[in-house]
C-alpha cells in the first residue's frame, strides 16, 4: 500500500512538472492554432539560459528573471522573423518550421554553451519528505507547487483584457482582424509567454537531471499531456499532466520488474494512441464541428 | 563551436609542425577521431577528444616517433551511422589508418567496412565487447576493459570488501542494450558466488527514475550497481541517496565523473565508487608533460580546466596506446604505416601502462581487450581516489561472453 501511495504521489508531482513543459505548447496552440514541436528545445534553452546567468555569478532568482526576459524576447522574435512569413501557408509547413527550429536549437545551444551536463542548483536538499513509508522527492514537491502556480497564473491571465483578446484571436483569426485585433501581436505574445513557461520547466528539470540537450526530450511527455488534456485547454494541461505522471509511475512500478524492461514509454505511447482514437480533442479540448 | 575551433587549431598545429626538419619525413600518420559532439555522447566526447588531440600534440612537440608526426582528423557524426559512414569515407580518402568513433551505433555500423578496408578501429569503453576476440575481429581493438570486465572488477571489489555470500545486489540500469550488457556476467557470478541479483531498468535517457528507486529501496540491497551514462547517472546517484542507500554502497560503471559530482553536489556524493579504466587528475607524468609542453604554451585543444578530468585522461590513454602501436609498427614493419602494419603494432603491445596512467595492457592477436584490467575509485568529496589496485577479475567468465558473441557474429547474428 505504501509502495502504491509513493508511486502515486511522486507520479503526480512529476506529472505537474510535465504540465509545466506542456503549458507553452497549449499557449501557442490556443493563439496560433499550430502545434509547436520546438517546445522541448525551448525548455532546454530556458535551462541553459538560467545556468549561463548563474555561471556569471548572478543569484538564482535574477538568473531566472533574466532568462524569462531572454526567452520572452526570443518568442517574440520567432513570431516576427519566422511565423509572420508563413501567413497563408499550409499549417503543415508551419509545423515543419517549428520542427526545423527544434533541430536548430538542439544543435546550436549546446554547441555554443557546451554540451557536457551542467549543474543547476535551486537549493533544494536531497533529503526526502517522509510520510509513513512514503518518500516524497523534495525537488518534485517544489516543482509541483510552481507548476500549479504558473498554470493558475495562466488561467487568470486569460481572464484579463489582454487575455480575452488572445482568446478571441484563438477563436477566429479573420474575425479578429475584422474587429481590429492584432493577430500577429497575440501570437507573438503567446510565444513569449511560452518562453517564460519554458524557463520555469527548464529550471526545475535542469535542477533534477543537470542541464544538457536531453531536456529537449521532454517534448514527448509534453505531447502526451496536451493530447490527453486537450490541445487548447489550460485546465487540460493540469489534468493531463497528473494522469500521464501517475500512470507513468504506477504502471511501470509494478510491471517493470515482471517484464524485465521499462514500460513507461509504452504507457505514454498508449495514452497518445488511445486518446486520439477515442477522444481526439482530449478531455477538455474544444471539439470544433464544421459544416461540410 | 568549441570542437570545431579546437580541430582547426590542432590541424594547423600539426601542419605547422610538419614544416622544417620534419619535412624530410613521410606524411603525418593520420587518425580519424570522428565522434559525436552534438548528440548522445556529448557528456564525454568534448573532454575525451580534447585529451586525444592534446596527446598527439605532445608527441608532435616532442619530435614525433623518430620524426613521424601525427595528425588528428576530427569531425562530428552526431551519433548517426549515416554521418559516421560519410565521415569515415572522407577520412579514408584523406589517408587515415585508425578510427575512433566513440559511439556504439557508429562503431557497430562500420565494423565490417573497417575490416574490409584493413584499417584499425579502436573501441575503448564502447562498441562491441565481443570484438575483443582478435581472431574474429582482426582490425577492431577495444583495448580497455569491456563492460563485462568492468562488472567483474566491481564484483571482485565487493567480494574483497565484505564478501558476496547471501548478499543482495541491485543492478539499476538504463533500459538499453548497453544497460543490459553486464547482466549475463553478473548472473553467472551470482550463481558462482552465492549472491542474489535483481535488475531494475529505468527508461532512457534517465531524467526521471523515482519509481525505479522506490522499488530498489524496498528490495533493501547490500550494494547497488548503477549502469547508465550522461545526465542519467547523476539522477541515479541522487535518487539512490534520497532513498536511503548509503553512497558507500553505490558503485558505477566507468561513466561517472567529476561533472556528475558537481551535478549531484560534491559533498553529497562522497563515498560513491566507480570502475576506473584510467587514472584521473593531473599527477600522471604524461598529463604533466601535456601541461608543460602543450597547454602552457597555448596549444591546448580546449579549456585548461578539463586537463586531468576523468574523460580527458581516458582520451589521452587511447592515443597513448595508439601511438605506442604506431611506434612498434614502425620498428617492426617500417614506414610508411598502413592499417595492416598498425594492427601488427597493436598486437605487439606488452605491459604498456602509459607511464602509470593506466593498468598494464598486453594485446595479442587473440585478445584485443588487453587483459580487461581496471580498479575501483571512490569520490572523496573533491576527487576520485583509488580504493583498489589495478587488476582484472574472472576473465574466464568474460572470455566466455566474448567468444559466444564472436561466434554469433560469425554466424551472422
Amino acid at each position: 500500500m505504501w509502495y502504491f501511495l509513493e508511486l502515486l504521489a511522486n507520479g503526480a508531482l512529476v506529472g505537474l512538472m510535465y504540465s509545466l513543459a506542456a503549458l507553452g505548447f497549449v499557449l501557442i496552440y490556443k493563439s496560433a492554432g499550430v502545434p509547436n514541436l520546438a517546445q522541448g528545445t525551448l525548455v532546454m534553452a530556458g535551462a541553459y539560459a538560467v545556468w549561463f546567468f548563474i555561471s556569471l555569478g548572478l543569484p538564482l532568482w535574477i538568473a531566472v528573471l533574466i532568462g524569462c526576459v531572454v526567452l520572452f524576447v526570443f518568442g517574440l522574435l520567432v513570431e516576427r522573423l519566422l511565423l509572420r512569413h508563413m501567413v497563408g501557408q499550409p499549417v503543415i509547413m508551419v509545423v515543419m518550421l517549428t520542427l526545423g527550429l527544434e533541430i536548430l536549437l538542439r544543435g546550436l545551444v549546446p554547441g555554443v554553451l557546451g554540451a557536457a551536463p551542467k549543474p543547476l542548483s535551486i537549493g533544494v536538499g536531497l533529503s526526502p519528505v517522509i510520510i509513513g513509508d512514503v518518500f516524497l522527492n523534495r525537488a518534485y514537491l517544489w516543482g509541483g507547487v510552481l507548476a500549479l502556480v504558473l498554470i493558475g497564473l495562466s488561467l487568470a491571465f486569460f481572464r484579463t483584457r489582454l487575455g480575452t483578446k488572445m482568446r478571441a484571436v484563438s477563436d477566429d483569426h479573420v474575425a479578429s482582424w475584422a474587429v481590429g485585433l492584432s493577430v500577429e501581436r497575440a501570437i507573438g505574445l503567446s510565444w513569449g509567454i511560452a518562453g517564460i513557461a519554458a524557463v520555469g520547466a527548464g529550471t526545475l528539470w535542469g535542477s533534477v537531471q543537470g542541464v544538457d540537450w536531453t531536456l529537449s526530450g521532454l517534448l514527448f511527455p509534453a505531447i502526451a499531456v496536451v493530447i490527453l488534456g486537450g490541445l487548447d485547454s489550460i485546465p487540460g494541461v493540469l489534468v493531463g499532466g497528473l494522469l500521464v505522471g501517475i500512470l507513468g509511475s504506477v504502471i511501470p512500478g509494478y510491471l517493470d520488474s515482471m517484464v524485465g524492461g521499462s514500460t513507461r514509454e509504452v504507457v505514454t505511447s498508449l495514452i497518445i494512441l488511445l486518446t486520439i482514437l477515442v477522444r481526439p480533442y482530449g478531455i477538455f479540448g474544444r471539439e470544433d464541428i464544421e459544416r461540410i | 563551436m568549441n570542437w570545431l575551433r579546437r580541430t582547426t587549431r590542432v590541424m594547423a598545429l600539426a601542419a605547422g609542425l610538419g614544416t622544417g626538419a620534419a619535412m624530410a619525413q613521410d606524411a603525418p600518420i593520420k587518425f580519424g577521431l570522428l565522434q559525436d559532439f552534438t548528440a548522445v555522447y556529448t557528456f564525454v566526447s568534448g573532454e575525451y577528444n580534447q585529451g586525444q588531440q592534446d596527446y598527439l600534440a605532445l608527441v608532435n612537440a616532442e619530435g614525433g616517433i623518430d620524426g613521424h608526426k601525427f595528425e588528428a582528423i576530427v569531425r562530428d557524426t552526431g551519433n548517426q551511422p549515416q554521418r559516421g559512414i560519410e565521415a569515415y569515407n572522407r577520412a579514408r580518402e584523406e589517408g587515415a589508418i585508425l578510427f575512433d568513433f566513440l559511439s556504439t551505433p557508429v562503431s557497430r555500423a562500420l565494423v565490417d567496412q573497417a575490416m574490409k578496408d584493413k584499417v584499425v578501429l579502436i573501441t575503448a569503453l564502447h562498441g562491441r565487447g565481443d570484438a575483443s576476440d582478435g581472431t574474429v575481429f582482426p582490425y577492431v581493438f577495444p583495448m580497455m576493459a569491456t563492460y563485462w570486465s568492468q562488472a567483474t572488477v566491481l564484483i571482485k571489489y565487493l567480494e574483497d570488501n565484505g564478501g558476496l555470500e547471501g548478499k543482495k545486489i541491485a543492478l539499476v540500469h538504463i533500459d538499453s542494450p548497453f544497460g543490459k550488457e553486464p547482466l549475463p556476467v553478473l548472473e553467472d557470478l551470482a550463481g558462482q558466488k552465492g549472491f542474489e541479483l535483481k535488475a531494475f531498468p529505468y527508461p532512457s535517457p534517465g531524467n526521471e527514475q523515482s519509481a525505479t528507486w522506490s522499488e530498489v529501496r524496498r528490495y533493501k540491497p547490500d550494494a547497488v550497481l548503477i549502469w547508465g551514462a550522461g545526465g542519467g547517472q547523476s539522477v541515479s546517484v541522487r535518487e539512490g541517496i534520497r532513498n536511503g542507500i548509503d553512497p558507500e554502497n553505490i558503485l558505477s560503471v566507468v561513466w561517472l565523473a567529476g561533472t556528475d559530482a558537481k551535478n549531484v553536489g560534491a559533498d553529497v556524493m562522497t563515498g560513491v565508487k566507480r570502475f576506473e579504466a584510467v587514472s584521473s587528475g593531473t599527477d600522471p607524468a604524461i598529463i604533466q608533460r601535456i601541461l608543460e609542453k602543450v597547454v602552457e604554451p597555448g596549444n591546448g585543444a580546449g579549456d585548461k580546466a578539463n586537463v586531468g578530468s576523468s574523460y580527458y585522461n581516458i582520451g589521452v590513454a587511447t592515443m597513448a596506446v595508439a601511438v605506442e602501436a604506431a611506434r612498434l609498427a614502425l620498428e617492426s614493419e617500417g614506414a610508411p604505416l598502413d592499417g595492416t602494419k598498425l594492427k601488427a603494432g597493436f598486437e605487439q603491445i606488452k605491459d604498456f601502462d602509459a607511464e602509470g596512467l593506466m593498468p598494464e595492457i598486453t594485446i595479442t592477436p587473440e585478445d584485443h581487450q588487453g587483459g580487461g584490467a581496471g580498479r575501483v575509485s571512490r569520490w572523496n568529496g573533491e576527487a576520485w581516489e583509488p580504493v583498489s589496485d589495478w587488476g582484472a577479475a574472472y576473465q574466464d567468465i568474460v572470455r566466455k561472453e566474448i567468444e559466444d558473441g564472436a561466434k554469433a557474429y560469425e554466424g551472422g547474428n
